[in-house]
């Protein structure tokens, strides 16, 4: 087997940094994670092979902390440095130190990313390349008159978008002249905040639009290949919730004409390794280029199941080390379907507020055609500091039918005790008749909402009754008992503790 | 033991036995044989009239609830207990109540000014958390006696933000 590094350090944490280290396990990669205070007995902690702690609980001063990170790759003796998605993945400056560094960065070069993360600068890219774009502003506008002034001629409702942008901060859809001051001004803000660039673009906002993306593998010989689609419309407050692939609405000839233009976005731009280039896809099924995500994607999974397994991080390390890519498109051919769902540790009942706190007890799901990602186990404490994104779980069947009844019994079975997750709420939308039509775009979640948290009323409330009845019951008993010893024999002797217990019927 | 459960104007009354094997409960007049094992992880496996259910409860008198993927939460009290309570008074969400950040986080946003009156369920003050944005509503109808923060503050896990009386 090929094995361009014998360690890698991956500047992650979570389940995306487990992920990337089964593939080096099986590649036969050392493996060195970082980890912040929070995160000492986190999983992927405990999968590596040597951990160094990177710093104190917040990002900025831990999993963002460049200096640190290169420091702990040399030290450590690691040839190259995977980045996962979200932190430092898409930061041009952390490629370039490890580069000085004489590291390998698992990733695009620097300049890709930067072409493609200045949002304006990559339409402006993708336009001269012949990639069509959703029509708006070139460039950024300064003066709100003139942004008004610009909306009116496109017509409402528009998009506004921060130009240094991404993950849905500093958008908003405004959809009369009335709402467009206030707007303005929000996602200016917003976009200061979050990018400290408050520069602002215009987008004509497309009706019904479904959110598509292409996966694309690029080598640094000059070999661009496409593995299909990947259909990311449920989505709330911009976030994907429920990914699937093939897309409903995506024929093979419209496969094959996204994927050519995914992979000419990516060779614009001198692209290496793997990416994501997202379309918006308008109710006649035309398509424009949104963005492209220079890294793994959260949902990548999906891919990998309906490409005969294919395993995306393996071709990253290969690409990263100079291999040639060892597929062709010819040999592309996605079969079956593949779902996913992402548990979040968040309350659907109380306005999705994160639930960090104890698992007390986990029991993943299995069976034919589920795979799980994890980043937790029983006993762990979710911390509060990051994305309460736990795992994502996946169903893969040879039919769309099948893999989402696949993904439902597996949603059925994951158990997750101590805190509460969206578990139950997935299971509702994946029974909305939108959803199982195959018919919805981004608007669905929102359209939706009120049906689902309806559906989640009521259920199996006598149950829960009479369980908490006999909880209370069981511990007032018990601790009836414990206080019929005396403390000597409490303490003397567990086991004679036990067998007394158990003599009245009951376990400790 | 007889316990009673209330949530919102809801309420049940549940009488609970056990002859060293099974538990026979009855809620609401309706008798029910139940064969429960607490299982790891405070996780109980319940066998209701033979239907088998896996459930997850958690608190003392305040409980959550957890079956099938949908989430419970009611107050429960053994009848000693619900005496005691009743006669002092302290039993529902009366008086001064105080909305507080369930988590470290900065307050993005407050919906209510002072003096203001709200509904029960009312979103009272944004607070960011977890790159979320989490709207914290009122425990009970009322009005805005105080509010302890300004929008943009960065706030400690219960840290008291709005009073409501």
């Amino acid at each position: 087997m090929k094995r361009p590094f014998k360690k890698i350090l991956v500047a992650n944490r979570g389940e995306i940094a487990v992920r990337v280290m089964r593939t080096c396990r099986e590649m036969g990669i050392r493996t060195v994670a970082i980890y912040s205070d929070p995160d000492r007995a986190s999983l992927h902690v405990r999968y590596a092979g040597e951990a160094y702690r990177v710093g104190p609980a917040p990002s900025r001063e831990s999993y963002l902390r460049i200096d640190k990170i290169v420091e702990i790759a040399r030290a450590s003796g690691a040839e190259a440095v995977h980045p996962g998605y979200g932190f430092l993945s898409e930061n041009p400056d952390f490629a370039r130190a490890l580069e000085e560094a004489g590291l390998v960065l698992i990733g695009p070069p620097a300049e890709s990313m930067e072409a493609m993360g200045e949002k304006t600068r990559a339409r402006r890219q993708m336009i001269a390349a012949g990639v069509p774009v959703v029509p708006g502003t070139e460039d950024p506008i300064e003066d709100e008159a003139q942004a008004l002034e610009y909306a009116r001629s496109i017509g409402f409702p528009v998009m506004l978008k921060a130009a240094a942008g991404g993950g849905g901060k500093g958008m908003r859809k405004v959809d009369t002249e009335e709402a467009f001051p206030s707007a303005w001004r929000g996602a200016r803000r917003e976009a200061a905040s979050s990018f400290s660039d408050d520069r602002v673009y215009i987008e004509k906002f497309l009706d019904k639009p479904r959110h598509v993306e292409i996966q694309v593998l690029a080598d640094a010989h000059g070999t661009v290949i496409h593995l299909g689609e990947r259909e990311c419309s449920v989505q709330r407050r911009h976030q994907k919730v429920i990914e699937e692939t093939p897309s409903p609405i995506v024929d093979a000839e419209m496969r094959a004409r996204m994927g050519e233009v995914a992979r000419q976005a990516a060779r614009a731009v001198g692209y290496v390794g793997a990416g994501t280039v997202e379309f918006l896809v308008d109710a006649d099924r035309n398509f424009y280029f949104l963005e492209m995500n220079t890294r793994l994607q959260v949902e990548h999974p999906i891919t990998e199941m309906v490409n005969d397994g294919v395993d995306l991080v393996r071709h990253q390390i290969l690409i990263a080390g100079g291999e040639k890519l060892s597929l062709q498109q010819e040999e592309i051919a996605p079969r079956g379907h593949a779902i996913e769902a992402r548990i979040y540790a968040e309350d659907p009942d109380r306005n999705f507020m994160p639930t960090p706190g104890a698992i007390t007890y986990i029991r993943q799901p299995g069976g034919p055609g589920i795979r799980v990602d994890s980043g937790v186990y029983s006993g762990w404490t979710v911390p509060m500091y990051y994305d309460p994104m736990i795992a994502k779980l996946c169903a893969r069947g040879p039919d769309r039918e099948t893999a989402i009844a696949r993904l439902d019994r597996a949603l059925s079975e994951y158990l997750i005790a101590g805190i509460t997750t969206n578990i139950g709420w997935l299971r509702r939308v994946l029974a909305q008749p939108q959803f199982v039509s195959g018919d919805y775009d981004t608007g669905f979640l929102d359209q939706a909402q009120e049906a689902i948290a309806a559906s989640m009323k009521g259920g199996k409330e006598e149950v829960a009754l009479i369980a908490a009845a006999i909880a209370s019951y069981d511990r007032q008993r018990r601790l009836a008992v414990r206080s019929t010893f005396s403390p000597s024999e409490h303490s003397g002797s567990k086991w004679k503790l036990l067998g007394r217990l158990r003599t009245l019927g009951r376990g400790v | 033991m007889r316990f009673t459960a209330t949530h919102g104007e809801a309420t049940h009354e549940i009488d609970v036995t056990f002859d060293g094997e099974r538990y026979t409960v009855t809620l609401d007049g309706q008798k029910h044989e139940v064969d429960a094992l607490l299982l790891e992880g405070n996780i109980w496996s319940l066998l209701i009239d033979g239907k088998s259910y896996e459930v997850d409860v958690e608190g003392e008198e305040e409980v959550t609830v957890r079956v099938r993927g949908r989430v419970h939460r009611f107050r429960i009290l053994d009848e000693r207990r619900m005496r005691m309570r009743m006669a002092s008074g302290a039993f529902s969400a009366e008086g001064k109540q105080v909305v507080r950040a369930p988590m470290p986080g900065k307050v993005v946003k407050i919906l209510v000014r002072e003096g203001d009156s709200v509904e029960a369920e009312q979103g009272v003050v944004v607070v960011e958390a977890m790159k979320m944005e989490n709207e914290l509503r009122a425990p009970k109808a009322g009005t805005v006696k105080s509010i302890a923060v300004e929008e943009g503050a960065l706030v400690e896990g219960q840290a008291a933000l709005v009073v409501i009386e």
